[in-house]
């Protein structure tokens, strides 16, 4: 089944399409969501919601872009919504203990370990992704996209609807914030 | 030392070079599924019962009814306890032979 003949099938509804589709699409939206929200759960979660709204929104999708390029821009929104909401009740949380009985602990997340890493460098992976949780949500998403899911600076930048030159620049600022935060980390 | 540090850094960013891609769990399209079954057939039903204008309507014909009922049920009310009071006195009066009591004081005049 060819991109074509896949987008006419989900647009009319057609179950077999929307089954290639997930199969085919589904490790590449898992594997983006869990490296921006560091969970498996989480991921798995944001992985449903990628394909629902897939679902409900083919009609919208114009073409202009490869399907493969809409699936990880609604990846890296929806993972990005988690991790912002996932904030915003951490601060309730805080607020809470603030005000509350201050009985409630305050939840730290775990170090996380990403499933496709080696093992022996397992250990140096999770550094890194405690520090890439520091980074801002731009040079999260492109560092994510292009190490874990080895897209180039091009796709980075079809996907986050930006020129080739602004995620070069997002590539290199990243690097120098996980640079620092490491310095600190290992000092 | 600093060349140490480094290099660990160095070491620390390239972790994840070559990393396999993370396998979703399995069963994931059943449970796709069933989340898509549970939220996109409620959505439909949800958002026609939810539309403001159904809301507002619902919400006139209530206010429509409300009105009638006291308005009505008042008038209804005021001559139904006129009628009732009426029917109590006189059933009253019929219990306790009071049409007649002068009856009493015939009696009495007799003795």
């Amino acid at each position: 089944m060819n991109e074509i003949e896949l987008i006419q099938g989900l647009r009319n509804g057609d179950e077999t399409a929307f089954k290639y589709l997930v199969d085919t699409y589904q490790d590449r939206v898992y594997n983006t969501a869990i490296g921006i929200v560091q969970n498996a759960e989480d991921a798995e979660d944001v992985a449903q919601e990628v394909f629902i709204q897939v679902y409900r929104s083919i009609h919208g999708f114009k073409g202009e872009s490869k399907l493969s390029t809409w699936l990880y821009r609604i990846a890296t929104t929806r993972a990005l919504d988690l991790l912002r909401s996932r904030k915003s009740k951490k601060r309730f949380g805080f607020m809470q203990r603030l005000f509350g009985d201050g009985n409630e602990p305050l939840h730290e997340i775990p170090d996380f370990n990403h499933p496709g890493v080696a093992l022996d460098r397992k250990e140096n992976a999770a550094k890194l992704f405690k520090a890439i949780a520091q980074l801002p949500e731009n040079q999260k998403t492109a560092f994510t996209l292009h190490k874990l899911e080895d897209l180039s600076y091009q796709e980075i930048s079809e996907v986050m609807g930006t020129s080739v030159p602004a995620v070069e620049s997002l590539m290199h600022r990243a690097k120098q914030n996980l640079r620092k935060i490491l310095e600190k980390e290992i000092e | 030392m600093n060349n140490n540090r480094n290099s660990k850094i160095e070491e620390i960013l390239g972790s994840l070079d070559g990393s396999q891609r993370a396998a979703i769990p399995d069963f994931f399209y059943t449970r796709l599924e069933a989340r898509m079954q549970q939220e996109l057939v409620p959505v439909t039903k949800k958002s026609w019962m939810l539309r403001p204008a159904f809301a507002f309507a619902v919400l006139i014909i209530v206010l429509v009814v409300n009105a009638v009922v006291i308005f009505k049920g008042d008038t209804n009310k005021t001559n139904e306890i006129a009628t009732n009071n009426d029917d109590t006195f006189q059933s009253i009066a019929a219990e306790y032979s009071l049409n007649d009591n002068n009856s009493v004081y015939d009696l009495n005049q007799e003795k």
